[in-house]
């Protein structure tokens, strides 16, 4: 038996070359994911490693919402410095900088756009991680020392100026070295500059304050004991750790932020999986119902069913098998290739290889194996059910075969369909959290739940036949093959419906994200309208550094600019309710002028109320405070990102429409104080009566442009443009992810067509008989394939467009989000479906046109 | 008009009793066998007649255990087929029973040997060389073992798939119009080829056919018309077999 499964296997070798196809991209996916957040991972644990070697122990502050960047935390006092140098065993201990900020050269260009940049300071030689190339480091006041991998990329020499805006100022300095980091020519991808100590404590604002305290051990003390000693005298809020432990504790923070890299890309290659388990169903189903002949005559020469299961299933692990081994490989292939695409992104990897970690090797194979098996089980019982007399009747169609089922088969069959949905659930569990666990169920209900698909059957024929009728006025008017096209289409319903299917996820997913993408965009112009009322907008004025906030310094300086009435300042951090799962986020706002350029919607209170908040009240808005059963008066107990606990008293109830303000809206005294919140998110600024933006915001602009040049103002249609820029590129990103899934499906067409244009040789050549010339059979082919590809694209369309409208109605239900249809968008989509369908139409349609007419009568 | 015979008696290999089977239901059923009795002895070569729709393949598919009756039943080497399950009913078909087709129906992906062999494959069984070679020695394919069925032609494919049907050493061959798709000179050799599997190697033969002279070469002749057996007795020339056909209409 084995013998005849390979033996088939070799005949078709294009059959199963593109079926595997199917599964080889959504594997590639899967592991080049693995590989690469594997990889970036080794290579930052080897920094850290690194950066601690000549470190016995490392004093950080307590982060008690984990590393998210975009909370600040408490810096470590000068004082705590003094203390640990008197701890026993101390040989030598400084304090070191280490902070956000952007640097620009001397004409103003800003270096290193699409990597965050660091200020660090100098530390201590036995400290000291980096090493010089040319130059020294940094030993005055006026002093700078950059990464080699920007000096190189912006042609800096040694005497060149360079501007450095960080957290809280902005300084010139003069480039006096040029500097490795362990051999590699930057940081892991960032720009970082080294000044000396009071120079980096001034620009992250931190005047008394360290980041991180570097503690060198006497002679015979070991690490561990000095750790406990120092940990013994610092304050709450801090931590000691050992090098290797302040290395593993930052790799783990790592990861835990890859980890939704990860998971954001697994998505998309377990939707490619998805989408090919449809295709190898469908391929399987037409080998199958081809093989009817060859099947019976194995079953009168006394195969037994379980054999012809087996043998299908066989053919399904092999090709599984060998389309996962493609796909690891493919995606080890790709792995320097992403590596290639980080370093054009100006992210230089210390050069650590490509990690394949056994998990990368175990879940791909088997993921793209089990897929495989489970979307061919369903062929193949089929195929069992091929009744022997089909090898001596014509016509026989799959399942009249009267099949007499013992209780034991009954039972051990729902046994292992039982096994294999919970294991596939377990699985997608296990890779991608809850979402892979819902998408394999969804598998799995597709493959095993018979009476759905019973009843949902002739639903879906009805579907199928009226979708078809429509989309085949695409190609009607094109006379005859037109027809023939789309009687082609209706001729196996099922089938189209399968390989259409395919399609429609991708298609269905695009149109999802474009609908979302347009209902944001939309809602985010409508809040602007609604909510604001300033003049303009000021933010950081690059966003893939967004973890940097902008300097609370802002506010004091624009009010000297002529014609600006009021600043106030936005800030954003969170805290952990008590009670509460999760953690909360927190608006800080200046009561004082906010609501001269802000409006809200009062549920409980008036903007006098926010007028008088202070530091012991905070305003709710509505959905948390409804969710929550909070009332005016209700008092909120809570954790700071700092990690103190204080408690505050609900002052009033909002409807925020633009959802400026998060769950809780503070005082930004409070921000500054225990939530230890530095920087702000955004200011906005309001005129004076008469003044125009057409002069204000030039000396706005310049003003910004000396002092803070990491920022810039934007009119609120400026900010609204490029809040939709932002989407958009988000949305493009997407779709980019989801063009695999949809060149997956493409295949599964160009699969179907081939199989049912070998099914009709003999009419095919009929049709050349009677005089149908090569062209026309081409075009009837291209017709057929541009019928399938509409059919996906207008049901994926409706898909998305219904997936949208529920989402809409139940989880944005009171979010103000805006439902849009974004029309022009989703017409490009079908005209783009249309035109893959005639790419994906062009092999099979020059195939079909090859076929000699003599032998194709000649074919039984 | 049948002729009551019970299974079992004088060396019995198949027994058909009270059989009909219908296809499709209520008012557009179509009876395809309507009460048929009939016995086939060890060691001899029949063939069943009769015109188009008359039921002939219809009762071969019963007697063989390819398809199950709507009544009645079928006896096949001392087992009532009925009280089979799928799976012990294939086992058993595939141990008592050898198929020769019409159109052959040679694997294309195998050549001659693995063809021949396909059927011990199935059940997961050794070949008995000698065997092999008796059979492959009667059928004259020696020399064409390692070639694949579109090499052959039609006379040579379906004395391999007669190879096929005898390597199991099967309790009875049934043969589905043998010589339907073959020239006379390749029907002569089939006909000689299963006449002499009946005579040297002790096979029980059943052939379906509507060729007057591939019917008669057998030991007996049934003919069957709308579902009922019409003439059960000895061997006729082909002469005779056209007269019974024609008063058949």
């Amino acid at each position: 038996m084995a013998r005849v499964v390979l033996r088939g296997f070799a005949e078709r070798k294009l059959r199963a070359a593109l079926t595997a196809i199917a599964i080889v991209l959504g594997v590639a996916l899967m592991s080049g994911t693995y590989i690469l957040t594997d990889t970036i991972n080794q290579s930052f644990s080897s920094i850290f490693a690194i950066s601690n070697s000549n470190k016995s122990v490392i004093v950080t502050p307590n982060q008690p919402f984990g590393a998210t960047a975009t909370v600040q935390t408490k810096a470590i006092p000068s004082a705590v410095l003094a203390k640990v140098k008197t701890v026993p065993g101390v040989a030598y201990a400084a304090g070191a900088i280490f902070s956000l900020a952007s640097i620009f050269d001397a004409d103003g260009q800003r270096l290193n756009t699409a990597a965050p940049a660091f200020v660090g300071s100098t530390t201590p030689s036995r400290f000291e991680s980096w090493a010089t190339v040319t130059g020294h480091f940094p030993r005055q006041a006026g002093d700078i020392a950059i990464d080699q991998d920007a000096a190189q990329r912006y042609g800096l020499r040694l005497g060149d100026l360079l501007r450095v805006a960080g957290e809280a100022r902005t300084g010139t300095f003069t480039l006096v070295g040029i500097l490795q980091f362990a051999k590699s020519a930057n940081f892991g991808g960032a720009s970082v500059v080294l000044t000396t100590l009071p120079v980096a404590r001034a620009l992250a604002g931190e005047a008394d304050t360290f980041d991180e305290l570097d503690v060198a051990a006497a002679a015979g003390v070991s690490p561990a004991a000095l750790r406990a000693r120092v940990q013994a005298v610092l304050p709450s809020g801090f931590t000691a750790r050992t090098a290797s432990q302040q290395t593993a504790h930052e790799t783990s923070d790592l990861e835990s932020e890859l980890g939704f890299v990860r998971t954001f890309l697994l998505i998309f290659a377990y939707v490619a999986l998805f989408v090919g388990a449809f295709i190898i169903f469908n391929t399987f189903s037409i080998t199958v119902a081809q093989r009817t002949r060859e099947l019976g005559l194995l079953r009168a020469l006394g195969a037994t069913r379980g054999q012809l299961i087996r043998s299908v299933v066989a053919e399904g692990l092999l090709l599984g098998l060998g389309g996962a081994v493609l796909g690891l490989l493919l995606g080890i292939g790709v792995a320097p290739g992403l590596d290639q695409l980080f370093k054009s992104f100006g992210a230089d990897l210390p050069d650590s290889g490509t990690v394949v970690e056994t998990r990368t090797i175990v879940v791909s194979l088997v993921a793209g194996t089990t897929i495989t098996v489970l979307a061919g089980l369903w062929p193949a019982v089929r195929a069992s059910r091929v009744p022997p007399v089909a090898a001596l009747r014509e016509g026989v169609s799959l399942g009249e075969y009267p099949i007499r089922h013992s209780n034991v088969g009954r039972l051990a069959r729902l046994a292992a369909g039982a096994i294999a949905v919970v294991a596939m659930v377990a699985l997608g569990a296990n890779v991608a959290g809850p979402i892979g666990a819902a998408v394999m169920l969804a598998i799995a209900i597709v493959v095993w739940v018979r009476p759905a698909r019973r009843r949902l059957a002739p639903a879906g024929a009805a579907l199928m036949r009226s979708t078809t009728r429509l989309v085949s006025l695409a190609v009607s008017w094109r006379g005859t093959f037109g027809r023939l096209a789309r009687e082609n289409t209706l001729r196996q319903p099922g089938r189209t419906a399968a390989t259409a299917a395919a399609l429609m996820i991708g298609v269905g997913l695009v149109t999802f994200a474009a609908i979302f993408a347009a209902g944001l965009k939309a809602t985010i112009n409508q809040a602007i309208d609604r909510s604001f009322a300033g003049n303009l907008i000021v933010d950081a004025a690059n966003q893939s550094g967004s973890a940097a906030g902008i300097p609370a310094a802002i506010p004091g300086a624009l009010r000297t600019v002529p014609g600006v009435r009021d600043v106030t300042a936005i800030a954003f951090t969170q805290a952990e309710v008590h009670g509460l799962s999760g953690k909360q986020s927190v608006t800080a706002i200046n009561p004082r002028d906010f609501a001269s350029v802000y409006r809200l919607d009062w549920d409980q209170g008036s903007d006098a109320v926010l007028a008088g908040l202070d530091g012991s009240g905070t305003v709710l808005a509505k959905n948390f405070a409804d969710s929550h059963h909070y009332r005016v008066g209700s008092r909120l107990r809570m954790l700071t990102p700092s990690g103190r606990r204080i408690t505050l008293t609900v002052r009033g109830i909002v409807t925020d429409n633009a959802r400026l303000l998060g769950d809780l809206t503070i005082t930004l005294g409070l921000a500054r104080g225990p939530f230890a919140q530095t920087t702000d998110a955004v200011d906005f600024i309001s005129f004076e009566p008469g003044a125009r933006t057409a002069q204000v915001q030039p000396q706005v602009d310049a003003l910004l442009n000396g002092r803070f040049p990491q920022t810039h103002s934007q009119t609120p249609a400026q900010f609204k443009a490029s809040e939709a820029n932002q989407v958009n590129s988000l949305l493009a990103f997407v779709s980019v992810l989801l063009a695999l899934s949809i060149i997956v499906s493409l295949f599964g067409i160009v699969n179907t067509l081939v199989l049912s244009i070998f099914e009709r040789t003999r009419e095919i050549g009929m049709l050349r008989a009677i005089g149908t010339v090569r062209r026309q059979i081409r075009q009837m082919v291209r017709y057929e394939s541009i019928l399938i590809a509409l059919i996906g694209g207008l049901l994926g369309i409706v898909l998305g467009i219904v997936a949208a409208l529920i989402l809409t109605a139940t989880a944005l239900a009171r979010t103000g989000f805006i439902f849009t249809i974004p029309a022009g968008t989703l017409v490009a989509v079908l005209i783009a479906a249309g035109v893959a369908g005639i790419i994906a139409a062009a092999w099979p349609a020059r195939r079909a046109a090859r076929i000699d007419v003599l032998a194709a009568l000649a074919t039984e | 008009m049948s002729e009551p015979s019970p299974a079992g008696a004088n060396g019995t290999i198949v027994a058909a009793d009270e059989l009909t089977r219908r296809y499709g239901q209520g008012e557009a059923a179509v009876e395809a066998l309507a009460g048929v009795t009939v016995a086939f002895p060890a060691g001899r070569f029949a063939a069943i007649m009769g015109p188009s729709g008359s039921g002939k393949s219809t009762l071969m598919h019963l007697l063989a255990g390819l398809d199950r009756p709507s009544s009645g039943s079928v006896t096949l080497d001392g087992v009532e087929l009925g009280t089979l399950d799928d799976t012990a009913l294939t086992r058993w078909r595939r141990e008592r029973v050898g198929f020769v087709f019409q159109t052959f129906n040679l694997l294309t992906t195998l050549d001659a040997r693995e063809n021949i062999l396909l059927p011990l494959a199935i059940a997961g069984k050794r070949p008995d060389q000698d065997w092999f070679d008796r059979l492959i020695a009667t059928v004259r394919i020696g020399d064409r073992l390692d070639h694949r069925p579109a090499e052959l032609s039609g006379g040579q494919q379906q004395r391999v798939a007669i190879a096929r049907a005898l390597i199991t050493r099967p309790a009875v061959v049934f043969a589905d119009e043998p010589t339907g798709n073959l020239d006379s000179k390749a029907s002569g050799e089939v006909l000689e080829l299963l006449r002499r599997a009946v005579d040297e190697l002790g096979q029980t033969v059943v052939m379906v056919t509507h060729d007057a002279h591939a019917a008669a070469q057998s030991d007996r002749l049934i003919a069957l018309d709308d579902g009922r057996i019409v003439h059960d007795g000895e061997a006729l020339d082909q002469a005779g077999i056209l007269d019974l056909m024609k008063s058949l209409g």
